[in-house]
Protein backbone atom coordinates (compact mmCIF):
# COMPACT_ATOMS: atom_id res chain seq x y z
CA UNK A 1 0.00 0.00 0.00
CA UNK A 2 1.22 3.60 -0.88
CA UNK A 3 2.30 5.84 1.37
CA UNK A 4 0.70 9.42 1.60
CA UNK A 5 1.07 12.25 4.36
CA UNK A 6 -0.73 15.44 4.48
CA UNK A 7 0.47 18.42 6.34
CA UNK A 8 -0.96 21.41 7.54
CA UNK A 9 0.73 24.45 9.08
CA UNK A 10 -1.23 27.57 10.34
CA UNK A 11 0.19 30.80 11.18
CA UNK A 12 -2.03 33.69 12.56
CA UNK A 13 -0.80 36.64 14.03
CA UNK A 14 -4.86 37.50 14.92
CA UNK A 15 -4.32 37.56 18.31
CA UNK A 16 -2.07 38.60 20.40
CA UNK A 17 -0.10 35.50 20.91
CA UNK A 18 0.27 34.15 17.46
CA UNK A 19 -0.50 30.90 16.38
CA UNK A 20 1.40 28.47 15.18
CA UNK A 21 -0.03 24.68 14.33
CA UNK A 22 1.71 22.06 12.83
CA UNK A 23 0.40 18.65 12.20
CA UNK A 24 0.87 15.59 9.69
CA UNK A 25 -1.00 12.67 8.69
CA UNK A 26 -0.71 9.52 6.86
CA UNK A 27 -3.66 8.92 4.74
CA UNK A 28 -5.27 5.48 5.76
CA UNK A 29 -8.11 3.65 4.39
CA UNK A 30 -11.00 3.93 7.11
CA UNK A 31 -10.38 3.19 10.74
CA UNK A 32 -6.76 1.36 9.75
CA UNK A 33 -3.54 1.85 9.36
CA UNK A 34 -3.39 0.99 5.78
CA UNK A 35 -2.58 3.92 3.09
CA UNK A 36 -4.96 4.88 0.44
CA UNK A 37 -3.95 3.39 -2.73
CA UNK A 38 -6.06 5.29 -5.48
CA UNK A 39 -5.53 9.14 -6.44
CA UNK A 40 -7.35 10.66 -8.70
CA UNK A 41 -6.33 14.63 -10.18
CA UNK A 42 -8.08 16.89 -12.07
CA UNK A 43 -8.35 20.18 -13.53
CA UNK A 44 -11.42 21.89 -14.91
CA UNK A 45 -12.20 24.68 -16.71
CA UNK A 46 -15.95 26.23 -16.01
CA UNK A 47 -17.82 28.60 -17.97
CA UNK A 48 -21.30 28.90 -16.31
CA UNK A 49 -22.77 29.97 -13.39
CA UNK A 50 -24.69 26.73 -13.25
CA UNK A 51 -24.17 24.46 -9.88
CA UNK A 52 -22.77 21.20 -10.73
CA UNK A 53 -21.14 17.90 -10.29
CA UNK A 54 -17.87 18.43 -9.06
CA UNK A 55 -16.45 14.81 -7.84
CA UNK A 56 -19.55 11.97 -7.84
CA UNK A 57 -19.79 9.27 -5.38
CA UNK A 58 -19.47 7.30 -8.51
CA UNK A 59 -16.26 8.49 -8.67
CA UNK A 60 -14.98 6.67 -5.83
CA UNK A 61 -15.07 3.12 -4.86
CA UNK A 62 -14.85 3.33 -0.81
CA UNK A 63 -16.74 5.17 1.99
CA UNK A 64 -13.93 7.05 3.23
CA UNK A 65 -11.92 9.56 0.75
CA UNK A 66 -10.14 12.92 1.18
CA UNK A 67 -10.86 16.15 -0.87
CA UNK A 68 -8.26 18.73 -1.80
CA UNK A 69 -10.00 22.07 -3.76
CA UNK A 70 -8.06 24.51 -5.02
CA UNK A 71 -9.67 28.17 -6.59
CA UNK A 72 -6.27 29.11 -8.24
CA UNK A 73 -7.90 32.09 -9.93
CA UNK A 74 -5.75 35.47 -9.32
CA UNK A 75 -8.93 37.73 -9.01
CA UNK A 76 -10.52 38.44 -5.75
CA UNK A 77 -14.05 38.40 -6.24
CA UNK A 78 -13.93 35.12 -7.78
CA UNK A 79 -15.48 32.44 -5.89
CA UNK A 80 -16.80 29.01 -5.94
CA UNK A 81 -19.61 28.00 -3.65
CA UNK A 82 -19.20 24.12 -2.95
CA UNK A 83 -21.60 22.17 -1.78
CA UNK A 84 -22.14 18.45 -0.54
CA UNK A 85 -25.92 16.63 -1.58
CA UNK A 86 -27.16 15.55 -4.46
CA UNK A 87 -27.48 18.43 -7.35
CA UNK A 88 -29.66 16.71 -9.61
CA UNK A 89 -31.03 18.34 -12.52
CA UNK A 90 -33.05 21.26 -11.13
CA UNK A 91 -33.01 20.95 -8.12
CA UNK A 92 -30.04 22.83 -6.70
CA UNK A 93 -31.59 23.33 -3.32
CA UNK A 94 -30.76 19.55 -2.09
CA UNK A 95 -27.43 20.69 -1.04
CA UNK A 96 -25.60 21.82 1.84
CA UNK A 97 -23.44 24.61 1.28
CA UNK A 98 -20.12 24.03 2.99
CA UNK A 99 -18.40 27.71 1.85
CA UNK A 100 -17.28 30.12 -0.10
CA UNK A 101 -13.58 29.00 -1.81
CA UNK A 102 -11.94 32.52 -3.11
CA UNK A 103 -9.39 33.11 -5.15
CA UNK A 104 -6.29 31.69 -3.83
CA UNK A 105 -8.07 29.53 -1.39
CA UNK A 106 -7.94 25.05 -0.94
CA UNK A 107 -10.05 23.25 1.14
CA UNK A 108 -9.25 19.52 2.35
CA UNK A 109 -11.33 17.46 4.26
CA UNK A 110 -12.44 14.02 4.81
CA UNK A 111 -15.30 12.80 2.57
CA UNK A 112 -17.74 9.95 3.69
CA UNK A 113 -19.06 9.46 -0.28
CA UNK A 114 -22.84 9.30 0.79
CA UNK A 115 -23.46 12.38 -1.38
CA UNK A 116 -21.62 14.72 -4.60
CA UNK A 117 -19.96 17.27 -4.22
CA UNK A 118 -21.06 20.24 -6.12
CA UNK A 119 -19.92 23.77 -7.36
CA UNK A 120 -21.30 26.78 -8.52
CA UNK A 121 -19.27 29.35 -9.46
CA UNK A 122 -19.49 32.81 -9.17
CA UNK A 123 -18.80 33.63 -12.87
CA UNK A 124 -19.71 32.45 -16.25
CA UNK A 125 -16.62 33.68 -17.05
CA UNK A 126 -14.09 30.86 -17.94
CA UNK A 127 -12.87 29.84 -14.63
CA UNK A 128 -10.61 26.77 -12.94
CA UNK A 129 -10.77 24.80 -10.54
CA UNK A 130 -8.64 22.56 -9.45
CA UNK A 131 -9.15 19.11 -6.85
CA UNK A 132 -7.71 15.69 -5.53
CA UNK A 133 -9.08 12.93 -4.19
CA UNK A 134 -7.25 9.93 -2.21
CA UNK A 135 -9.44 6.92 -1.30
CA UNK B 1 -2.05 41.08 10.46
CA UNK B 2 -2.33 37.76 8.65
CA UNK B 3 -3.24 34.20 8.45
CA UNK B 4 -1.73 31.58 6.79
CA UNK B 5 -2.85 28.45 5.73
CA UNK B 6 -0.30 26.04 4.19
CA UNK B 7 -1.29 22.54 3.12
CA UNK B 8 1.51 19.85 2.08
CA UNK B 9 0.64 16.58 0.02
CA UNK B 10 3.56 14.11 -0.62
CA UNK B 11 3.46 10.46 -1.67
CA UNK B 12 6.36 8.41 -3.38
CA UNK B 13 4.55 5.46 -4.12
CA UNK B 14 0.90 6.47 -4.91
CA UNK B 15 1.61 7.09 -8.52
CA UNK B 16 4.27 5.83 -11.06
CA UNK B 17 5.95 9.36 -10.36
CA UNK B 18 6.21 11.16 -6.54
CA UNK B 19 3.52 13.24 -5.56
CA UNK B 20 4.28 16.85 -4.07
CA UNK B 21 1.86 19.60 -3.83
CA UNK B 22 1.98 22.46 -1.50
CA UNK B 23 -0.37 25.51 -2.01
CA UNK B 24 -0.12 28.29 1.02
CA UNK B 25 -3.19 30.51 1.42
CA UNK B 26 -3.65 33.98 2.85
CA UNK B 27 -6.59 33.95 4.60
CA UNK B 28 -8.72 37.25 3.13
CA UNK B 29 -11.86 38.86 3.83
CA UNK B 30 -14.50 38.07 1.33
CA UNK B 31 -14.45 39.02 -2.50
CA UNK B 32 -11.09 41.30 -1.28
CA UNK B 33 -7.57 41.49 -0.04
CA UNK B 34 -7.88 42.60 3.25
CA UNK B 35 -6.92 40.28 5.65
CA UNK B 36 -9.51 38.14 7.99
CA UNK B 37 -9.01 40.15 11.36
CA UNK B 38 -10.65 37.38 13.63
CA UNK B 39 -10.21 33.98 15.60
CA UNK B 40 -11.29 31.92 18.31
CA UNK B 41 -8.23 30.71 18.63
CA UNK B 42 -7.39 27.42 18.96
CA UNK B 43 -9.66 25.27 21.34
CA UNK B 44 -9.72 21.60 22.60
CA UNK B 45 -12.48 19.59 23.21
CA UNK B 46 -12.61 16.31 24.94
CA UNK B 47 -15.60 14.07 22.97
CA UNK B 48 -17.75 11.09 24.90
CA UNK B 49 -20.82 11.82 22.93
CA UNK B 50 -21.89 9.17 20.65
CA UNK B 51 -24.92 11.99 19.48
CA UNK B 52 -24.08 14.92 17.26
CA UNK B 53 -22.94 18.46 19.88
CA UNK B 54 -22.75 21.58 18.50
CA UNK B 55 -18.79 22.83 17.54
CA UNK B 56 -19.60 26.04 16.28
CA UNK B 57 -22.62 27.27 16.21
CA UNK B 58 -24.50 29.30 13.05
CA UNK B 59 -25.67 32.38 13.37
CA UNK B 60 -27.16 33.24 9.61
CA UNK B 61 -25.09 35.67 8.79
CA UNK B 62 -25.11 34.66 4.90
CA UNK B 63 -22.79 32.94 2.72
CA UNK B 64 -20.71 36.12 1.61
CA UNK B 65 -18.74 36.54 4.56
CA UNK B 66 -15.36 34.83 4.82
CA UNK B 67 -14.78 32.24 7.39
CA UNK B 68 -12.47 29.17 8.06
CA UNK B 69 -12.41 26.69 10.06
CA UNK B 70 -9.76 23.58 10.75
CA UNK B 71 -10.56 20.61 13.17
CA UNK B 72 -8.32 17.77 14.04
CA UNK B 73 -9.03 14.28 15.88
CA UNK B 74 -6.02 13.98 18.43
CA UNK B 75 -6.83 10.64 19.58
CA UNK B 76 -3.73 7.97 18.48
CA UNK B 77 -6.48 4.52 18.24
CA UNK B 78 -6.69 4.75 14.55
CA UNK B 79 -10.36 3.19 14.62
CA UNK B 80 -11.34 6.15 16.60
CA UNK B 81 -13.14 8.69 14.43
CA UNK B 82 -15.39 11.62 14.74
CA UNK B 83 -18.13 12.31 12.69
CA UNK B 84 -18.69 16.22 11.09
CA UNK B 85 -21.54 17.66 10.27
CA UNK B 86 -23.37 20.84 8.74
CA UNK B 87 -26.86 21.03 8.79
CA UNK B 88 -27.37 16.85 9.54
CA UNK B 89 -25.53 16.67 6.37
CA UNK B 90 -22.63 14.77 7.01
CA UNK B 91 -19.29 15.59 5.55
CA UNK B 92 -16.85 12.97 6.39
CA UNK B 93 -14.84 11.34 9.45
CA UNK B 94 -11.87 12.35 11.08
CA UNK B 95 -10.07 9.22 11.58
CA UNK B 96 -7.31 9.85 14.26
CA UNK B 97 -4.45 12.41 13.07
CA UNK B 98 -6.81 13.62 10.74
CA UNK B 99 -7.37 17.39 10.02
CA UNK B 100 -10.15 19.45 8.18
CA UNK B 101 -9.67 22.97 6.34
CA UNK B 102 -12.86 24.21 4.99
CA UNK B 103 -14.64 27.99 4.07
CA UNK B 104 -18.00 27.73 6.52
CA UNK B 105 -20.62 29.90 5.37
CA UNK B 106 -23.63 29.80 7.91
CA UNK B 107 -26.30 30.28 5.18
CA UNK B 108 -29.03 29.86 7.77
CA UNK B 109 -28.88 29.05 11.71
CA UNK B 110 -28.62 25.51 10.49
CA UNK B 111 -25.70 25.59 9.54
CA UNK B 112 -23.67 24.85 12.66
CA UNK B 113 -20.56 22.61 12.38
CA UNK B 114 -21.34 19.73 14.67
CA UNK B 115 -19.41 16.51 15.65
CA UNK B 116 -20.01 13.32 16.91
CA UNK B 117 -18.18 10.67 18.82
CA UNK B 118 -19.72 8.06 16.59
CA UNK B 119 -17.62 5.17 17.63
CA UNK B 120 -17.23 6.13 21.08
CA UNK B 121 -17.65 3.86 23.99
CA UNK B 122 -16.62 3.98 28.32
CA UNK B 123 -14.13 1.77 27.19
CA UNK B 124 -12.25 3.96 24.00
CA UNK B 125 -11.41 6.87 25.86
CA UNK B 126 -12.67 10.39 25.06
CA UNK B 127 -11.12 11.81 21.64
CA UNK B 128 -9.72 14.99 21.66
CA UNK B 129 -10.74 17.08 19.08
CA UNK B 130 -8.99 20.79 18.78
CA UNK B 131 -10.37 23.60 16.42
CA UNK B 132 -10.17 27.39 15.25
CA UNK B 133 -12.14 29.49 13.82
CA UNK B 134 -11.16 32.65 11.85
CA UNK B 135 -13.72 35.10 10.59
CA UNK B 136 -14.33 38.45 9.40
CA UNK B 137 -17.78 39.62 10.64
CA UNK B 138 -18.08 40.51 14.54
CA UNK B 139 -21.70 38.81 14.80
CA UNK B 140 -20.14 35.22 13.39
CA UNK B 141 -20.45 33.45 16.27
CA UNK B 142 -23.34 33.41 18.55
CA UNK B 143 -21.22 33.45 21.34
CA UNK B 144 -19.23 36.82 20.23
Amino acid sequence: MATTNATIALTSDVTDNALSVSNTTELNTAGTTTGVNTMTSVTKVLSSTNQVDLITTGSVSTTHAYVYINNPSTDETVYFNITIGNAGAGSPTDTEEIGRLYAGDWMWFPWDVDDDICITPSTSDDVTVEYMVFS
Amino acid sequence: MATTATLTLASADIAGDPVSVTKTATLTKAGSTNDLDQSTGLNRVHLRSTTNKVLLAANAEGDNLAAKVYIINKATDASLYVTVTINAQTIGKLYAGDFMFIPWSQTDTDADIEVAATNWTASTGDIPVEYALFHEDTDFLTNA
